[in-house]
């Protein structure tokens, strides 16, 4: 991809929001907990990239240059509504259309325990299981090693399991509590 | 055949390795603690993809790429006439700037929720983390509010140019060119109080500009 030329770059940015607009919002979107502000976070997303495009360096694919940009303003956020105790308050209501044969009983209890996960592991889990990334694209986008990406999954999954297990029958019998 | 205990469900959980999994499956098959929690994690990874969102949004298409071409704009080579414009924008950051020093217009009831706490540049130039926090969160509300008159705006600016037209979108970038400034620096000082009370003052700059633009019939100018 040239990234130099103006009208070349204006056109290349027209094909990245092609490709990847839609997943970037999904994943702003659960990162964020609504509409608004994921979409927000997009568009700022975008223009940061094209701002910055002359220091585009070329070593990872622009893709995950992209994803990087988002994903790191969106744990910002993150980190700036803890700091606030906003994230106690009611997060905006909003209809999302999401494929029936994709559908899945536990999803919305899913969703309520994945706000519940912290900071990277959420983001890993999200580019992973939800998205479908790989490791090494995690490694990637997040500027981690893979091994780091594979942990912060494993540290997302036993969180969830935690918080999910409570909505689950119990075991009959086991060795272990 | 690798044999696992309970003790290794963790790490048979977390691995990529085949035939730890085939051998978790296997002990879980008599452990019903394990089944119960290797059920859950199959669970789990069945249903994340289902959290993936998609809906419509051709407003963020436009912005995107409107702000696109703002900025490849603002990245032309600078003309004579760019060096007026440039010059008009900093004259407009710094007049705003001294009005906010020396008492901007008092608040109306649209503004009301943008009230800056404990806020007095004369005496006080720095913000405490709480009051900084409580001007950022006022301020997000402001800007969403401003945001949301530009996309009511949209339509008119998309008209055929006329010279009221062009000033208008003139006017426009260069505010939008002085907010993301002026955002920046706030960025890297959030708890400066004068650059918080200029960054309010080029926003309700651009709040006053699209609210005359919605009023105005640009066919009589």
């Amino acid at each position: 991809m040239n990234l130099n030329s103006s009208e070349e770059a204006l056109r290349d940015f027209a094909g990245l929001y092609e490709s990847h607009g839609a997943r970037l919002k999904s994943i702003a979107c659960n990162l964020l907990g609504n509409v608004a502000d994921a979409e927000d976070a997009v568009q700022e997303a975008f223009l940061k990239a094209y701002r910055a495009k002359d220091r585009f360096k070329g070593d990872s694919a622009p893709f995950t240059w992209l994803y990087r940009i988002l994903v790191n303003a969106c744990l910002d956020t993150g980190r700036r509504r803890q700091r606030r105790r906003e994230d106690q308050e009611p997060e905006t209501t909003f209809d999302l259309r999401t494929a029936p044969s994709q559908d899945h009983p536990l999803r919305v209890a899913l969703e309520a325990a994945l706000r519940k996960v912290e900071g990277r592991p959420r983001a890993v889990f999200l580019l992973a299981e939800v998205e479908g990334f790989t490791h090494r694209e995690i490694a990637e986008i997040l500027e981690i090693a893979e091994g780091t990406s594979k942990h912060d999954l494993f540290v997302a999954k036993r969180e969830l399991r935690r918080l999910l297990a409570g909505t689950r029958p119990p075991a009959i019998e086991g060795p272990h509590p | 055949m690798r044999e696992v205990t309970c003790a290794d469900l963790e790490l048979a959980l977390a691995t990529d390795d085949p035939a730890l999994r085939e051998a978790l499956a296997r002990h879980a098959e008599g452990c019903a603690a394990c089944q119960a929690e290797l059920t859950l994690a199959r669970e789990i990874e069945a249903a994340a993809p289902s959290l993936r969102k998609a809906w419509a949004s051709p407003g963020l298409d436009e912005r995107v790429r409107q702000s696109w071409r703002a900025e490849a704009r603002t990245r032309r080579p600078l003309r004579a006439a760019s060096w007026v414009s440039l010059a008009a924008a900093a004259l407009l950051v710094v007049g705003l700037g001294v009005r906010a020093w020396k008492g901007a217009p008092a608040p109306d009831a649209g503004e009301a929720a943008l009230a800056f706490p404990a806020l007095d540049p004369a005496t006080q130039q720095l913000l405490s983390e709480q009051a900084a926090a409580e001007v950022e969160k006022a301020e997000a509300a402001y800007v969403r509010s401003v945001d949301a008159l530009a996309r009511l705006a949209e339509p008119r600016l998309q008209e055929p140019l006329s010279p009221a037209l062009t000033n208008y979108r003139e006017k426009l970038l260069l505010l939008d060119t002085a907010i993301a400034a002026c955002r920046a620096e706030v960025e890297r000082n959030r708890f400066n109080a004068q650059l918080r009370l200029e960054l309010l003052s080029l926003y309700r700059e651009k709040r006053d500009t699209l609210d005359t633009l919605l009023k105005e019939d640009l066919n009589a100018l």
